[in-house]
């Protein structure tokens, strides 16, 4: 063993500086395959009805949703829907369904698939079920019109249309072969592309389905395959190879380099995302508002946006993003300034800080870890020691949820991105009082927060500017309150091939291509 | 305490005196020489870090992103890091945070190791097998793997990793002290403190253990260097130290990200790592030829 040691330790030398020189093979020489490399696992929850996660991307080349929104000309595409109306109170909503759609089942979908699939959905309650919450019933008129009733006049149309929880799927599927059966690696959706194989968590194949309604006579690929790659030098390397067609979360140093190489394609996108630091607001010393007032005038903003983000982002304005409807510009925005800090810490009985606490980010962000690193060392001077954990999601959201409030971090960091396109996503799910810790990572509990933001909510279908003035209130209520920090509005940069074509970013489903409309062309 | 073999009184060397003779031995052996200056340098440089390090501050928590990934210059003669900090800094303090690391994590297991091996050695019988069953199941790990997983169910940290490697380590030091154990309690005067009722704590720790060290100091040198690497591996997964400590495994970690723009970020740390593990190995090869007899009689 002892002898072994040289050799094993040049093994790491070795891996130390050449990782990312083996990645692993795409196959992508024949020219129908398309390869999409992301640094997380492709599919974390394989339920339509509980996807809540990195799956958006899968799940929305497999399934389909009644309308797609396009945020950028404001309008909503047709989809398995081929028209719609609401009635002028917006408490009726009818639509007409596609016909001549199968299921990769076989099955074709009718109203009453479309019927069932939401009400499994919101039966489970899961992932997004919530999305459902203003509708009180829902009838089949016809095999091929489908008509909501709502209990308040909220947006159907964009709730039909969202990423997550809003998938039509196959109903018969589950009848025969049970409710786990979707959870086991399975799917029954109408979308272009089906599923071929799936390896673990590290890959999932689809392929093209024949009898897809839209027809297959365009430039389309027959197969997409969705690869982990959680080391960002490797996915650089992929896709500057030619075995990746399309790649996500580059550090931002790769993307410079990438720039000069002719056969890549750099995207830049302003996006719903936005990165938070939830502070623990009912744990000591952050349960006191002038403490967390004070570490919100501690963080370097301008140093986070220009040197860790390279520009690619711009300091946040509350909890909901510049671009996205309800975005307050008027909302005030902390700015570094460590002699308020310092004062507001005194005035909360804390003159010399002198506490210690905890913040957790998702490890292998690099992003996160930079910004965490930067606080530390900003917090040093408050004489406030700031332990900084990466961890995986999984352990931080459960170190988040742990039933012994002491347990649980100070600080929370995550990014947040809306499931349909609304405000309420980023106010509700963050910060609107919770029995059950699920995303309120803040454990912020505030009655008159909560009355605004359901209150909006109610009225955002028939109101929209109303709904945005009391979103606006609950904003500078939590803002002022500093239930958390907002570092920034994220941009998103990918790079791609350069003969990669047909892609359109699209900020309703944030990092999904929907590869039906993509072809490799020449440049 | 043998019979003196003729044939050495004829050698030149056997009229050097003890340590003389030693650093004879030393300075023929050029790889350990080579290595006990290196692990000396090392230690000075671990020792005196504050004042050989240009910016002691940005080995912890000081930051300057105005001047990240900077190549190597005068000022930052190892570059800087994504945070504008000075490598060279960091590196130096590095070397504090390894060494620390093996002499506790060596300790840790010797602490376990030694009076586990010394019982089981001396009392022999079902204590013996007891004992040495139990090491059995740890060396069936690999000392990584095990390592790994006693860090991931502590959590991860620095002082967690120093646990784990000492918790993966000990039953080589049982093991070995063990052997030694067992041929001593035969020798004669051993044998003689039973024989006028020296009490059994101060025969195993007294007349045994001072007799079974020079091959603990052999093995523990050797063992450092490996332990620094493991400590190094458990950081570069994520296991032991956590940013921003300098812990040179932690940073080639880090700078996996940038190692396609910025060379020199993994590379001197990685340098570091590569000289201070295959210093120690030849210290302690060397010292085994030092101490061995079959060896010194060349």
């Amino acid at each position: 063993m002892k002898r072994g040691l040289v050799k094993g330790f040049i093994a790491v030398l070795i891996l130390a500086l050449a990782v990312g020189v083996t990645g692993c093979g795409g196959g992508s020489k024949t020219p129908p395959v398309a390869v999409y490399i992301s640094a997380n696992q492709a599919v974390v929850f394989w339920d339509p009805s509980d996807s809540f996660s990195n799956e958006i991307i899968v799940m929305n080349n497999m399934y389909e949703t009644l309308l797609r929104y396009d945020p950028a000309a404001n309008k909503l595409l047709p989809v398995l829907a081929t028209g719609y109306k609401a009635s002028s109170d917006g408490l009726t909503w009818t639509f007409d369904i596609r016909k001549g759609v199968k299921f990769h089942t076989g099955n074709e979908l009718t109203a009453d698939a479309v019927k069932t699939s939401i009400e499994r959905t919101t039966k489970r309650g899961m992932g997004a079920a919530f999305i459902w919450a203003p509708v009180k019933e829902i009838k089949v008129l016809d095999p091929y019109k489908i008509e909501f009733h709502l209990t308040y006049p909220a947006p159907l149309d964009l709730i039909v249309a969202s990423g997550y929880g809003a998938h039509i799927f196959d109903p018969k599927a589950v009848q025969q072969n049970g409710e786990d059966w979707f959870s086991q690696g399975h799917e029954a959706g109408t979308g272009p592309y089906q599923l071929e194989s799936f390896k673990g968590k590290e890959e999932v194949v689809l392929k093209k389905f024949d009898q897809y309604w839209g027809g297959w006579k365009g430039k389309h690929f027959d197969k997409v395959v969705f690869q982990e790659v959680a080391e960002a030098a490797t996915r650089a390397q992929m896709v500057q190879a030619g075995q990746a067609d399309f790649v996500d979360n580059l550090p931002l140093e790769q993307i410079e380099r990438l720039k000069s190489d002719p056969k890549i394609a750099i995207t830049q996108t302003p996006s719903y995302q936005n990165l938070l630091g939830l502070l623990n607001t009912k744990k000591p010393p952050l349960d006191n508002k002038l403490v967390r007032q004070a570490l919100s005038y501690a963080v370097p903003y301008d140093q986070i946006i220009k040197d860790i983000m390279k520009g690619y982002a711009t300091q946040s304005k509350g909890p909901v993003p510049a671009g996205l409807w309800g975005h307050d510009e008027s909302l005030p925005q902390y700015k570094l300034d460590l002699d308020k800090a310092r004062d507001l810490l005194k005035q909360a009985g804390y003159p010399n800080g002198g506490f210690k606490l905890l913040l957790t980010y998702a490890s292998g962000d690099e992003i996160e870890r930079q910004i965490a690193e930067l606080v530390k060392a900003s917090f040093s001077k408050l004489n406030v020691n700031l332990e900084i954990r990466g961890m995986p999601w999984e352990p931080q959201w459960d170190l988040g949820k742990a039933t012994k409030s002491k347990d649980r971090q100070d600080i929370f960091v995550m990014y947040w991105w809306p499931d349909y396109t609304t405000p309420y996503s980023f106010l509700y799910n963050m910060f609107h009082s919770e029995d059950t810790v699920n995303f309120n990572l803040a454990y912020y509990g505030n009655s008159e927060y909560d009355r605004l933001i359901d209150e909006g909510q109610k009225i955002s279908g028939s109101d929209r500017q109303k709904a945005i003035g009391l979103f606006g209130q609950a904003q500078k209520l939590l803002v002022d309150d500093a239930a958390s920090l907002y570092f920034f509005d994220q941009m998103y940069v990918r790079a791609m091939r350069a003969d990669f074509q047909g892609y359109q970013d699209n900020p309703s489903y944030p990092h999904v291509v929907f590869f039906y409309e993509t072809h490799r062309g020449s440049k | 305490m043998s019979a003196v073999d003729p044939g050495r009184e004829k050698g030149r060397r056997f009229a050097l005196p003890g340590l003389a003779y030693n650093l004879y031995l030393l300075r023929k052996n050029v790889l350990t020489l080579v290595g006990l200056i290196v692990v000396l340098v090392l230690v000075l440089v671990a020792v005196l870090a504050p004042v050989v390090a240009p910016y002691p501050k940005d080995a912890f928590a000081d930051v300057h992103t105005e001047h990240r990934l900077q190549a190597p210059s005068r000022s930052h003669p190892f570059g800087t890091d994504e945070m504008g900090r000075d490598m060279l800094s960091r590196v130096v303090f590095g070397a504090r945070i390894s060494l620390t690391v093996g002499i506790i994590a060596i300790g840790l297991a010797l602490l376990i190791g030694v009076p586990l091996g010394l019982f089981a050695g001396y009392f022999g019988g079902f204590i013996d097998e007891l004992i040495m069953r139990i090491t059995d199941v740890f060396l069936s790990f690999p000392p990584l793997l095990l390592a790994t997983a006693i860090t991931a169910m502590l959590g991860p940290s620095l002082t967690n990793a120093m646990i784990a490697i000492a918790l993966s380590w000990w039953p080589w030091y049982t093991r070995l002290i063990r052997g030694q154990a067992v041929s001593l309690r035969e020798r004669g005067f051993v044998e003689a403190a039973r024989a006028i009722g020296v009490p059994r704590p101060r025969i195993i720790f007294r007349h045994i253990l001072p007799n079974a060290v020079a091959p603990i100091i052999v093995q523990a040198s050797m063992d450092f260097g490996s332990i620094i690497l493991e400590s190094a591996s458990l950081s570069f997964l994520g296991l032991g130290a956590q940013p921003p400590q300098p812990e040179w495994g932690l940073i080639v970690s880090i700078g996996r990200n940038f190692f396609m723009t910025s060379w020199w970020y993994v590379t001197f740390p990685g340098l570091a790592i590569f000289l201070a593990v295959l210093a120690f190995n030849f210290v302690g090869d060397g010292l085994r030829e030092i101490l061995d007899p079959k060896t010194r009689e060349g």
